[in-house]
């Protein structure tokens, strides 16, 4: 279990992505397994973002100082954000979808550092995460609606309705799946290319050194590929696939939540 | 040397993979392009727009790429599920 909890932290390499480091045990009849990985990088995610709230929030005071305006700015665009969004009603929704948002772009910006892991490059935390958006979407729905509403909803258009009942469900379905499957495929396949491009100056080094003898393989890797490929490639492949990327898909993620409440309750 | 089953079949997969992976960019690029240049003839004719229309031309961006992530989706199937 422990050496299963470091291996965990292990950089990344192009010959491990098809290896899923799991623990499995037996709950009653219940066989879980659970992706320890992505189990030890989600809390790792959860304490950040627990102390930078407590950082944030800690000696709150009329007059704010650096850090709590800062957090205060960060707070009223996205009470701005959700009022455009989703009206009035949008102040229920808020800790919520700011939660959300924090969170994946946490988890986004988690790979920058080389030991850790994205927990979102996992389907099992995005899909938890669309099934959760849809959850609330649908409950507000009833809350909004009542039983009755919410169910006929579903057989709209009414005068084709039993046709229409199985275009909305598998519509609710297909939002869901879209709305998780496109955090998962952007950072997993970034992640995928990142690892990719990470590993081709050592294969050039083999092939060149092959080519053109040792000596002169060596010098060229440590003298052209090592400084301009690895190290310029690893700042500007993090800025874009982890910064760049996981910030956009992180807002892009929420307003669709954002969205779905919304069509959900109306 | 003989060529089993199983062997056909990755081939099959991987050579499935790249071509779901390459036929799959072409649509998203597209839309996204398409996206770009009619966000940039409305930032020329509204310059004190641009946030806004950034913001929402990276938005509807990301969700016309769900088509192109699917195809990723797929050929990570095909490549490691196979």
């Amino acid at each position: 279990m422990f050496d299963k909890a470091l291996k965990a932290f292990e950089i990344p390499t192009i010959d491990g992505v098809r290896e899923v480091n799991q623990v499995s045990f037996k709950l009653g009849d219940f066989n879980i397994t659970l992706n320890l990985t992505t189990l030890i990088m989600t809390w790792i995610t959860m304490a950040i973002l627990i102390l930078l709230a407590y950082l944030g929030t800690r000696r709150l005071e009329r007059f704010p100082s650096r850090g709590q305006s800062f957090v205060e700015l960060i707070i009223d665009a996205f009470d701005r954000l959700i009022a455009d969004t989703m009206g009035p009603v949008g102040r229920r929704y808020f800790s919520l979808i700011t939660t959300l948002f924090f969170f994946i772009l946490i988890s986004n910006w988690l790979s920058i550092i080389p030991i850790l892991k994205n927990p979102t490059a996992d389907l099992n935390t995005t899909l938890g995460l669309g099934i959760m958006v849809f959850i609330i979407a649908q409950g507000s729905g009833v809350i909004s609606k009542g039983v009755g509403g919410y169910l006929k909803g579903f057989f709209e258009p009414l005068f084709i309705a039993p046709f229409a009942f199985f275009i909305n469900i598998a519509g609710e379905v297909g939002k869901t799946l879209s709305h998780s499957f496109r955090l998962f495929g952007n950072i997993f396949g970034g992640g995928l290319i990142m690892l990719i491009i990470f590993a081709i100056p050592e294969l050039l080094q083999t092939a060149w050194c092959r080519l053109f003898g040792e000596f002169i393989g060596r010098s060229l890797y440590w003298g052209f590929l090592w400084p301009f490929c690895k190290i310029l490639a690893t700042v500007i492949l993090n800025a874009f696939f982890c910064i760049f990327v996981g910030s956009l898909q992180a807002f892009v993620f929420t307003i669709l939540a954002m969205a779905y409440i919304t069509i959900a309750r109306d | 040397m003989e060529i089993t089953g199983a062997e056909l079949i990755k081939a099959a997969a991987l050579l499935g993979a790249g071509l779901c992976m390459g036929i799959g960019a072409i649509g998203p690029a597209v839309g996204e392009g398409y996206a770009a240049g009619r966000a940039l003839e409305g930032i020329a004719r509204q310059p004190e727009l641009a946030g806004l229309l950034t913001r929402t031309m990276l938005l509807g961006q990301a969700v016309s790429e769900t088509t192109g992530i699917y195809s990723l989706v797929i050929a990570l199937l095909l490549i490691f599920a196979v």
